[in-house]
């Protein structure tokens, strides 16, 4: 394998796996919030902001994942 | 109109299948190279000298930026200037916006008092952000060869560290100001934590101020980046591929995609601000 194959095999290995615990993560936060919701309707609101701030975090990791597989693709020689 | 009802509906996905039969054996365009990572590319529209390191050439990101300021100055005077006791459309829905930076974020998350001190800020940068993000789906005429294209200023890494070290400074300056620069540093300590804990966590809680600032940053950099480089990718793909079944496909997602981008663009927008004024509260208000 030459090191431009590696090169994008990296990459490609990076976003992947870094987006699969993130999702997991979203999944079940966003799956508990709305499951919130729905037992208590009138705090909605707060939930809802509460959610985002989270979401906000663990969006974060996936972002990580993102920015390393554009590093490796376009800055590493 | 009536021959349209006689058809049977039957006849409907016959009829959309043979099209796409039809586009499939259709020989495709000209074929084109297309490099995403092109696009993100500043080019200086307006070549300008250099200051030491600092290059003060005018790119797309600059304009874009100077679109989003103009913007919002625009419409802050517009409405402030027409402000009805029986509001217009336009006045609602600013009214509306501004209600959910008031009250939605900077109410929601900040103690009573501290959410008047810190709105102007929080407001302005959600105000901001979000004029920057959709600003950046505008197709304008600064690309390369002053083609049509598309550049978000908050898909740059340098305007995105920009505001967040403007909520960094304002988390260190809140706190100072309202503890005193001892006082500040002291409450990172957590006074019950067994000995050694504390001197961990203490060195944990200056490296996680560092890494908010990393995590702001990057968070809405990399969302513009990306929605930016799916949304080259699925225009310019018909291009790529020569076909025109592929571009119908293709065309019909990325007016999905670009729909799914708008909701992107506002999304960041609050995120951006409520970590902001979560950030500050946290800095302000004493753990109990």
């Amino acid at each position: 394998m030459d090191a431009h194959a590696a090169k994008l095999l990296g990459a490609g290995l990076a976003i992947g796996l870094g987006v699969f615990g993130p999702g997991i993560g979203l999944g079940s936060m966003v799956g508990s919030a709305l499951e919130s919701i729905a037992r208590q309707p009138e705090l909605r609101g707060e939930i809802r902001t509460n959610m985002f701030i989270g979401i906000g975090i663990i969006e974060a990791l996936a972002l990580y994942a993102f920015v390393v597989s554009l590093i490796l693709l376009f800055v590493v020689k | 109109m009536k021959l349209l009802k006689r058809i049977p509906l039957w006849a409907w996905p016959v009829i959309a299948l043979a099209a796409l039969a039809v586009l499939f054996v259709l020989p495709g365009g000209v074929k084109a190279n297309f490099n995403v990572s092109n696009e993100f590319v500043l080019q200086p529209v307006i070549k300008l000298p250099k200051i030491g390191p600092v290059d003060l050439s005018i790119t797309k990101g600059v304009i874009y930026l100077w679109v989003a300021v103009v913007v919002v100055c625009l419409f802050a005077a517009l409405v402030n200037r027409g402000l009805k006791a029986r509001p217009g459309r336009l006045q609602v829905a600013l009214e509306g916006l501004y209600e959910l930076a008031r009250y939605g974020i900077a109410g929601s998350v900040m103690k009573e008092g501290s959410d008047v001190t810190w709105f102007p800020y929080i407001g302005g940068a959600f105000f901001f952000i979000l004029v920057c993000n959709l600003c950046g789906l505008i197709p304008l005429p600064f690309g390369e060869r002053h083609q049509l294209s598309f550049y978000a200023a908050t898909g740059n890494l340098n305007v995105t560290l920009t505001l967040a070290l403007c909520t960094f400074v304002f988390t260190q300056y809140a706190g100072i100001h309202k503890k005193g620069a001892v006082g500040y540093v002291k409450s990172w300590i957590i006074p019950s934590a067994p000995p050694v804990l504390k001197q961990f966590i203490f060195v944990m809680h200056i490296i996680s101020e560092f890494f908010r600032l990393v995590s702001l940053s990057v968070r809405l950099f990399a969302n513009m980046l990306a929605g930016h480089a799916i949304l080259g990718v699925f225009f310019a793909m018909a291009l790529v591929f020569q076909s025109y079944l592929i571009a119908v496909v293709l065309q019909a997602g990325s007016v999905t995609l670009y729909l799914f981008e708008i909701f992107i663009a506002a999304i960041q927008a609050f995120i951006f601000a409520i970590l902001s004024a979560v950030y500050v509260s946290s800095a302000i208000e004493d753990e109990e």
